[in-house]
């Protein structure tokens, strides 16, 4: 299967750059520190002359120098290099461990569902019916604030690693209904197919039947799941961010930085693409990545 | 008058971008209006702006017809655009501005505002013949009545008109409107007091004895009652055709327009009221034939209809609709745009509250005044052209005898003095003090945060930032028992005069209440009746003044926070468009179309 995913050219040069984008993520203080600033400096408001009286950079290309690479953030003045750099860091992370936790999940309850089937099959069902049919944006509203009174005292700002781990938890726990309802309905046609019946005449054992017979069809959708969810989540924590139960100022966010682009894109469209070039790269590098892993995985499947 | 927050709407933009297009311009080229002020010395939003005179006029000036504005043309259709339908046509129920201002079409009031020259305005008599004459000491005010003035039926308006006018605010059913006159009337509770006219029973305290003349007893005396009687919210309504809460749906005219027709949060059309004579009103210009006001349009969209100035828009402008920030720089800088632009400082006074019963100490009070980056809020709001920086507690525009002082050097460095703030700091009960700053969770408020916290670590204090809730931030803030040590706050004046702002953001202690700074002096108190009870309105004017710097030099209970402006966009073929610096809205009196 490495064999066949390396002769993928396609694949391996998505796999470069999905490898890069984390790198990047986990590299995000070594850089900032080759590069000499810091994602929280307000350097267009302490020096003068980078910014103009409406809080645009001066100097073209939204204030690209050899200062500061991808320019300057409008108003505040941070360096957006810094402040991307360390926004993937963020963003991807979220989005990784729940796309991870998520895929996780649903694989686990949508095969029970499917294979057990009968009663156990009728609970799952009811209580993914619940969780889909969850306004999911309205409780993570509500239940933020609750959190932050909890754990957090009145003179104290809420650290970041109690934010992101109740983004994740919060997220995947609305995240992985669909993905385990897809895959029980998938496990439902399979069990009745006759290679399955084979085996279990032959006396295989459930695990066996799971794991050698079943999971080997299944990995299309989980590839294809997996790969669609972790862009939408990206761009889902930006959604929460704006809505103010996401990742707050000045904690650097590349969806916040991409939202904030789109604001200010008539006067310093700069400031949109670089945010905006690096999430459509990514997006686009981590779904052919995707398409290709699942080619490894299934060579007869050819497009 | 509460404060109507303009919410900026974030523009989601969905859309792979062209990489090809990836050369920008810079954005070297700031208009000429705020040239030089990269050394931070001046906060003027532009050089054209000067704060609005008000002064109180005479019998004569309260002679009809209005001042016209220069080349003046009578006649034409003008259209309006905006967000918002008004939720009241019932001038009782009127206390927003944006309704205030409509009023000024359909409806009359015993006193208002008469616009001398471009930022100069004069209180006059509307209805009446002059802004009343007071005796028993500010207590009795007595109003005589214009002759000629007429309902839309053509039917006189009398003093039982105007009386009844004030004695419907009593009735249950109104719950909006501004409350002064009636508790001078009464009581505080004055709502117990009186309960309507609607049972037949009248109040007492006004009087009517003949149909011209009204007079008004007060429990109290009231020095600046005639600027009261000018809110629209004391707009007159006819005894005769008085429908009650059904009168909020169809009013009945007194003023130049009569509504035609009404499409709930769509349309509305005005037209002549033939019975308005216009040698009767002093305010109102009235030059366009008919309205046509357009509603649903978010302050982007009508600033790139503006902008765009095509066909039918060019006979259009806004009532409030003013350039959101991200058009901001486009707007400004546009030369062609200059004479279709108009902009003011909000009226409104903005602070950033300190709990005093948290933050306890003056000298760390006073070291976070020096060390705040108003200069650096001030560009994240979008720089000189999006938000002035006042340095006191009254608001220049609606001040009658304002002056300007400057306790913290924000003039010579708004930029924060960080070696003031080391210095009292290092005097007081803690030198790096933590500070708990609640916001109201927005985009830009989450900005504004950033670069409080970043100025004032400088300091050596130390912010903590609690994001509150949007829906419920002035819930939050308004708990006596908050848990928070600053919060922004605004107050906006109901006529311009320190009466309306002091005694009420000093006023009574209580959850909700608009003390948010929890001061409670018996001296202040004792001074600012003291002021109210004064009869010459400008020596009350001047205590004020002289008030709101004692009260940031020996209690600084907060911050002055900056002061947005709006610019605002007109057609091309729209003359006489004008910020009311008062109301921060155009105002209808001086629009007319060119042909």
């Amino acid at each position: 299967m490495w064999l066949r995913f390396r002769r993928d050219r396609t694949g391996v040069a998505s796999a470069i750059v999905v490898i890069f984008f984390i790198l990047v993520a986990i590299l995000a203080p070594v850089i900032s520190w080759l590069y000499g600033k810091d994602p929280y400096t307000l350097y267009g408001q302490d020096t003068p002359g980078l910014l103009n009286d409406f809080g645009y950079p001066i100097a073209p290309n939204g204030g690209i120098s050899s200062q500061f690479w991808f320019g300057i953030e409008p108003n505040l003045g941070r360096d957006v290099f810094t402040q991307l750099v360390y926004g993937i860091r963020t963003s991807l992370l979220i989005a990784l461990v729940t796309t991870i936790l998520t895929t996780l999940i649903g694989i686990v309850i949508g095969i029970v569902a499917g294979y057990a089937g009968g009663k156990t099959d009728y609970f799952i069902g009811r209580v993914i019916d619940t969780v889909l049919s969850f306004p999911s944006v309205l409780f993570i509203i509500a239940f933020m604030p609750v959190v932050e009174n909890l754990f957090v005292s009145a003179d104290e700002e809420t650290p970041v690693w109690l934010r992101a781990v109740t983004l994740v938890l919060v997220l995947t726990l609305f995240g992985w209904a669909g993905l385990a309802r897809l895959l029980r309905g998938q496990v439902l046609t399979l069990r009745e197919r006759e290679f399955i019946e084979a085996a279990r005449v032959t006396g295989a054992s459930p695990a066996r039947i799971v794991f050698k017979e079943l999971l080997p069809n299944l990995w299309t959708p989980i590839l294809i799941q997996a790969t669609l969810l972790l862009p939408a989540l990206v761009t889902a924590e930006a959604a929460l961010s704006f809505l103010g139960v996401g990742m707050i100022e000045p904690i650097p966010d590349w969806g916040r930085m991409f939202r904030r682009g789109t604001e200010v894109y008539t006067n310093d469209i700069t400031y949109l693409i670089f945010p905006g070039v690096a999430l459509v790269i990514f997006v686009i590098a981590f779904n052919l990545l995707g398409d290709s892993v699942r080619d490894a995985f299934d060579p007869k499947l050819k497009r | 008058m509460r404060v109507r927050k303009r919410s900026a709407v974030a523009v989601l933009a969905i859309g792979v971008l062209a990489v090809t297009s990836a050369c920008a311009e810079g954005n070297s080229g700031a208009p000429a209006a705020s040239s030089g002020s990269s050394n931070g010395a001046s906060a003027a939003p532009s050089a054209a702006y000067k704060p609005a005179v008000i002064t109180l006029g005479t019998a004569e000036d309260s002679k009809g017809p209005a001042i016209p504005p220069e080349g003046v043309v009578k006649g034409g259709t003008v259209t309006m655009i905006d967000r918002d339908d008004f939720s009241h046509l019932d001038p009782a129920q009127v206390y927003v501005n944006t309704e205030g201002n409509f009023f000024r079409l359909i409806g009359r009031t015993l006193t208002g505002y008469k616009r001398v020259a471009k930022g100069e305005f004069k209180l006059v008599g509307d209805l009446a013949t002059d802004t009343g004459t007071q005796s028993d000491g500010g207590k009795t005010w007595k109003f005589t009545l214009k002759d000629g003035v007429k309902w839309q039926d053509g039917s006189p308006i009398t003093s039982a008109d105007v009386k009844w006018s004030m004695e419907r605010t009593f009735a249950p059913f109104v719950t909006q409107g501004p409350t002064y006159i009636q508790q001078w009337l009464t009581d505080v509770d004055y709502k117990k007091a009186y309960a309507g006219p609607y049972d037949g029973k009248e109040l007492d305290a006004i009087e009517t004895p003949d149909d011209k003349t009204i007079i008004y007893k007060f429990k109290t005396p009231h020095a600046d009652a005639s600027y009261a009687f000018a809110m629209a919210g004391y707009g007159i309504v006819p005894k005769a055709k008085d429908t009650k809460e059904q009168y909020d749906k169809e009013p009945f005219s007194s003023g130049p327009y009569i509504i035609k027709s009404h499409v709930v949060d769509k349309t509305m059309d005005l037209e002549r009221n033939p019975h308005w004579d216009p040698a009767t009103d002093p305010i109102r210009g009235a030059y366009p034939d008919k309205w046509h006001l357009e509603f649903g349009f978010e302050a982007l969209q009508v600033t790139d209809r503006l902008m765009a100035d095509s066909g039918a828009d060019q006979t259009a402008f806004t009532f409030y609709g003013s350039t959101p920030p991200e058009r901001l720089q486009q707007v400004l800088g546009d030369a062609n745009l200059a004479n279709r632009r108009m902009n003011s400082p909000s009226p409104y006074g903005n602070y950033y509250y300190f709990n005093l019963d948290r933050v306890k100490d003056i000298k760390i009070r006073q070291a976070i005044n020096y060390a705040w980056p108003s200069k650096q809020i001030q560009q994240v709001l979008g720089g000189p052209a999006a938000a002035a920086l006042p340095t006191t507690i009254l608001n220049e525009n609606t001040t009658v005898g304002y002056e300007s002082y400057d306790l913290f050097g924000k003039k010579t460095k708004p930029d924060g003095d960080v070696e003031k703030a080391k210095e009292l700091l290092a005097q007081s009960s803690n030198p790096t003090p933590t500070i708990v700053y609640a916001y109201n969770q927005t985009p830009v408020q989450e900005q504004v945060t950033v670069a409080i916290k970043s100025a004032l670590a400088k300091a050596g204090i130390n912010v903590v930032a609690k994001p509150l809730d949007r829906k419920t931030y002035y819930d939050s803030i308004g708990k006596l028992k908050n848990e928070f040590d600053m919060y922004w706050g605004g107050w906006g004046a109901d006529w311009p005069s320190g009466s309306t702002v002091l005694p009420i953001i000093f006023g009574p202690v209580a959850d909700g209440a608009p003390n948010y700074s929890h001061l409670k002096d018996p001296a202040l108190t004792a001074e600012m009746d003291k002021i109210t009870a004064e009869t010459d309105i400008d020596a009350a004017n001047t205590a004020w003044m002289a008030l709101d710097k004692k009260i940031q030099e020996t209690i600084t209970p907060l911050v002055v926070a900056e002061n947005r402006i709006a610019t605002m966009l007109h057609g091309s073929k729209v003359g006489g468009a004008e910020i009311d610096p008062q109301m921060w809205i155009v105002q209808p009196d001086t629009i007319f179309v060119k042909p």
